[in-house]
C-alpha cells in the first residue's frame, strides 16, 4: 500500500514538475509541514480555512460536524440541481411532464430527482440542528455574534431554497403550498398585495410564477447561500476558530490513543513526518 | 494641551487626520485567540481536510441509500379548479400552518416568522448575562415568584388571543416553566434539579422555542388531517 | 518608495468647503440613482400584459337556474346562486389562503379543504379562519345571459333582481 502511494506521489511530482505544472502549483508535491502550509496558502478555495487548527477543534463531538455536513448536503445539492436542470422547462405543463419523463424515460432520471428532493429535506434538518448546536455551545457570543447573524441568515436562504424548489415539479403539492404561501405575504400591511404580484409576476400563480420561483431557485438563492457560507466558514477562521470549553490534558490524553500522542503540551500526530 | 495642566485630554494632533500615529490598542474584552495559544494543533492539510471529504462520503453514502429505497413523491398536475384535502406543505413548514389555524395570516404568516427571524438575529447582541448565571442562583424565592407570574402572563397570551386557544404553544411555556423551577431546588430534584440549576434565562427561553416548534411541527405533521381536523396517526394514518 | 496617500497635501478652508460640497453632491446623486435603480427593477418585474383568463363570460340564461340553487364554475372560480330575490355571482376562492372552496350539496355549505373554513350558500363565513366573506361580483343580464365579471367586485348586498 505504502508502495503504491508513494509511486502515486512520485509520478504527479514528476508530471508537474515542469514550466506548466509549476505554474499552477508553485509548492511541491514533498509531505512536509512546510508544503501542506503552502497547500493552504495558494490555494483558493483552502486558504477559507486556517494552516494549523486545534486538535480538539476537529473532534466530531465537538461540532458533531453538523455545519460540514449542512455545506456538503449544499454541495450535493448543487450538483444534483444541475443535472435536473438538463432535463427541466420552466413551462405549464412542460415541467410536470418533463418531472414524469425524469421518472419513467432517463436513466436513474428518478435516483437523480431523489437525492435531490431527500437532499433538500436534510439540509433543512442539518441546518437547524447545527443552529441548536451552536446555541448551545454558547458560540454566538462575541466574537461570533456577526457569524450567527450570518448563520441566520444561511437559514432563512435555505427554507426560501426549500420553498422556491417546491413548486417546480408543478403538481397539486406545489400548486397549493405556493398558494397559501403568496397569500400570507399578501396578507402584510401596505406592500402585501405588490409583493404577491411581484412574487407571481401576475394576479394568479401561472407559469410566470413558475419561471421567477425557478430563476430565484437555481440562480438568484444558491449565489448567495455560497457566498454567506464563504463569510460563514472564512469568519470562523477569523473569529479564532470554533468556541472550545476550557481544556485540561485530561482531555488530550483521552484521545491519545486516536491516533496522536501527547507530548509536553502538544498534541504530535503519530504520523511519520518527515521534514 | 496645556490649558488643563492637571488632567489628560485626548487632543487631536493638526496633522492627525494625515499622518495618524497610534498611541496605544485597548483591547476589548473579547478579543478571537487567533494567534497565541497553547493548545495542540495539527496541520489542516490532511487532518481537517481529510474529515471534510469523509463527511462529504458520508452524506453521500447516506442519500444514495436513502434515494434507492424511498421515491420523491409527485401528485397529479397542478389543478388550479381543485385543492386537495388536505393540502399540506412540506414537514418543515407544518409548523407555521399549524400556527394559521390559531391566527390570521397577518400575524402566523408575516408577523410572528419576522419576529422569530428578528429575535434570533438580535441573540447575541442582548445576552446581558455574559457569565451565564442560571436563574435561580440569586434569590430563588423572589425569581421564583417573578418567572411564575411572567410564565401564567405568557401563556394567558397565548391561549386568550388566538381564534382558538393556542394549547402547544402554552403547554410548551408551562413546561418550561416546570422545568426550569426544578434548579431552584437542586438538592431535593436530584439529578433534574442538578441539570436545571445550572440553566441561564437565555437557555430557558431558547429551550421554549425549540420545544414550540418542534411541537407545532409534530402536530402538523403527524396529527392534521382533512379540513385541518385533528387526526390520530395511529388510527386514521398520516396525512 | 513613498505612498501617494502619504503626501501631504495643505489643505485651506476653500479647498475643506469645495470637497464637501462636491462629497455631497456625490452622495446626492449615488442616492438618486440608487433609487431610480430600485424603482425601475420593481417597474421591470411588474408586468404590464399579462395572458391571464378572460374575466366577464357568460353563464346561462336565468330562467334554466331555478330558485334555491347554486352552480359552481371552478374553471372562471365563481359561484351563481338564485334565491327568492334573484341572483348573486359571487368567488370560491377562501378569503382566507386562497384555497378553492366546495360546494357540499348535502350539507347546503361551502366548505375550504386548506384551514376549514365554512360559509353558507350566500358566501357569509360561519366557522374557520376566513376573514371575510366571499367577494360578490358584478352580475348582468345581456342578450339574455347572465354575464358575470370576475374583476369587477361589488357590494356584498348586491342583487340581481329576478322574478320569473
Ligand atoms: C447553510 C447553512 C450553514 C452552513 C453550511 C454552516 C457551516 C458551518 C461550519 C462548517 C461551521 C464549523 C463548525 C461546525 O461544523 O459546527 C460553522 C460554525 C458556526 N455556525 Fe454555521 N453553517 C450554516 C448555518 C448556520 C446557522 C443557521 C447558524 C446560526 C443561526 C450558524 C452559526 C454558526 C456559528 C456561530 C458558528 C461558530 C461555531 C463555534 O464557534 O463553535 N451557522 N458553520
Ligand atoms: S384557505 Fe380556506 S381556510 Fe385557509
Amino acid at each position: 500500500m505504502r508502495a503504491v502511494t508513494q509511486y502515486a506521489r512520485s509520478l504527479l511530482a514528476r508530471l508537474t514538475d515542469n514550466k506548466v505544472g509549476r505554474s499552477m502549483i508553485r509548492h511541491g508535491w514533498a509531505e512536509t509541514n512546510r508544503n501542506r502550509s503552502l497547500v493552504v496558502f495558494s490555494n483558493f478555495f483552502l486558504h477559507i480555512h486556517p494552516v494549523k487548527v486545534r486538535l480538539r477543534a476537529i473532534a466530531f463531538s465537538q461540532t458533531y460536524y453538523l455545519g460540514g455536513l449542512s455545506a456538503v448536503t449544499a454541495i450535493l445539492l448543487t450538483v444534483t440541481g444541475l443535472f435536473l436542470m438538463f432535463y427541466y422547462r420552466p413551462a405549464v405543463p412542460q415541467a410536470y411532464h418533463d418531472m414524469k419523463d425524469l421518472e419513467f424515460a432517463v436513466s436513474a432520471g428518478i435516483f437523480i430527482r431523489n437525492l435531490h428532493r431527500w437532499a433538500a429535506h436534510a439540509m433543512v434538518a442539518l441546518v437547524f440542528l447545527h443552529m441548536i448546536r451552536v446555541f448551545f455551545a454558547g458560540a454566538y457570543r462575541p466574537p461570533r455574534e456577526f457569524n450567527w447573524v450570518i448563520g441566520v441568515l444561511l437559514f432563512v436562504v435555505t427554507l426560501l431554497l426549500s420553498y422556491t424548489g417546491y413548486l417546480l415539479p408543478w403538481d397539486q403539492l406545489a400548486y397549493w403550498a405556493v398558494t397559501v404561501g403568496t397569500n400570507m405575504a399578501d396578507a402584510t400591511p401596505v406592500i402585501g398585495p405588490k409583493i404577491k404580484f411581484l412574487m407571481l409576476g401576475g394576479n394568479a400563480l401561472s407559469e410566470n410564477a413558475l419561471l421567477r420561483f425557478y430563476v430565484l431557485h437555481c440562480i438568484l438563492l444558491p449565489a448567495v447561500l455560497y457566498m454567506l457560507v464563504a463569510i460563514h466558514i472564512w469568519r470562523i477562521r477569523k473569529d479564532g476558530g470554533i468556541l472550545l470549553p476550557p481544556a485540561s490534558e485530561h482531555d488530550y490524553e483521552k484521545r491519545s490513543g486516536k491516533g496522536y500522542r501527547f507530548e509536553a503540551g502538544r498534541a504530535v500526530p503519530d504520523l511519520e513526518v518527515k521534514e | 494641551m496645556s490649558e488643563s495642566a492637571s488632567t489628560f485630554a485626548a487632543v487631536k494632533g493638526e496633522d492627525s487626520q494625515r499622518d495618524p500615529v497610534r498611541l496605544l490598542v485597548v483591547q476589548g474584552e473579547a478579543r478571537p485567540p487567533v494567534d497565541a495559544t497553547t493548545e495542540p494543533m495539527v496541520m489542516t492539510v490532511p487532518h481537517l481536510l481529510l474529515r471534510e471529504l469523509i463527511t462529504l462520503l458520508a452524506a453521500s453514502l447516506a442519500l444514495v441509500l436513502i434515494s434507492l429505497i424511498f421515491n420523491a413523491p409527485l401528485e397529479e398536475i397542478a389543478n388550479p379548479e381543485k385543492t386537495p384535502n388536505p393540502a399540506k406543505a412540506p414537514w418543515y413548514f407544518l409548523g407555521l400552518q399549524e400556527l394559521l389555524h390559531y391566527y390570521p395570516p397577518v400575524i402566523a404568516g408575516v408577523i410572528i416568522p419576522t419576529l422569530v427571524i428578528f429575535a434570533l438575529i438580535i441573540v447575541p447582541y442582548f445576552d446581558v448575562n455574559l457569565k451565564r448565571k442560571s436563574l435561580f442562583e440569586a434569590n430563588s424565592g423572589r425569581t421564583m415568584a417573578y418567572w411564575w407570574t411572567a410564565m401564567i402572563l405568557v401563556s394567558l397570551l397565548f391561549l386568550l388571543s388566538g381564534k382558538h386557544p393556542v394549547w402547544p404553544i402554552a403547554g410548551c411555556v408551562w413546561a418550561v416553566a416546570l422545568l426550569a423551577s426544578f434548579g431552584a431546588a437542586p438538592k431535593t430534584w436530584g439529578a433534574l434539579g442538578r441539570w436545571s440549576a445550572k440553566k441561564s434565562l437565555a437557555y430557558w427561553v431558547f429551550y421554549w422555542f425549540l420545544l414550540t416548534t418542534t411541537a407545532l411541527t409534530i402536530i402538523g405533521t403527524l396529527f392534521r388531517g382533512p379540513g385541518w381536523s385533528l387526526t390520530l396517526p395511529w388510527r386514521d394514518g398520516i396525512y | 518608495m513613498p505612498l501617494l496617500d502619504d503626501i501631504g497635501i495643505p489643505l485651506d478652508d476653500a479647498e475643506l468647503n469645495r470637497r464637501s460640497f462636491l462629497k455631497l453632491l456625490g452622495s446626492g446623486a449615488l442616492a438618486v440613482a440608487a433609487l431610480g435603480t430600485a424603482v425601475t427593477s420593481v417597474e421591470y418585474l411588474s408586468p404590464n400584459v399579462l395572458f391571464e383568463d378572460e374575466t366577464r363570460f357568460r353563464i346561462r340564461r336565468p330562467e334554466e337556474i331555478a330558485v334555491g340553487t347554486l352552480i359552481a364554475l371552478p374553471k372562471q372560480r365563481v359561484y351563481v346562486m338564485r334565491s327568492q330575490e334573484g341572483f348573486i355571482a359571487f368567488s370560491t376562492v377562501c378569503t382566507h389562503l386562497g384555497c378553492m372552496t366546495k360546494y357540499e350539496p348535502e350539507n347546503n355549505r361551502i366548505f375550504c379543504p386548506c384551514h376549514g373554513s365554512q360559509y353558507t350558500i350566500e358566501g357569509v363565513v360561519t366557522a374557520g379562519p376566513a376573514p371575510r366573506p366571499l367577494p360578490r361580483f358584478e352580475l348582468v343580464v345581456d342578450k339574455g345571459f347572465l354575464v358575470v365579471n370576475t374583476r369587477k367586485a361589488v357590494s356584498q348586498d348586491t342583487i340581481l333582481r329576478y322574478s320569473a
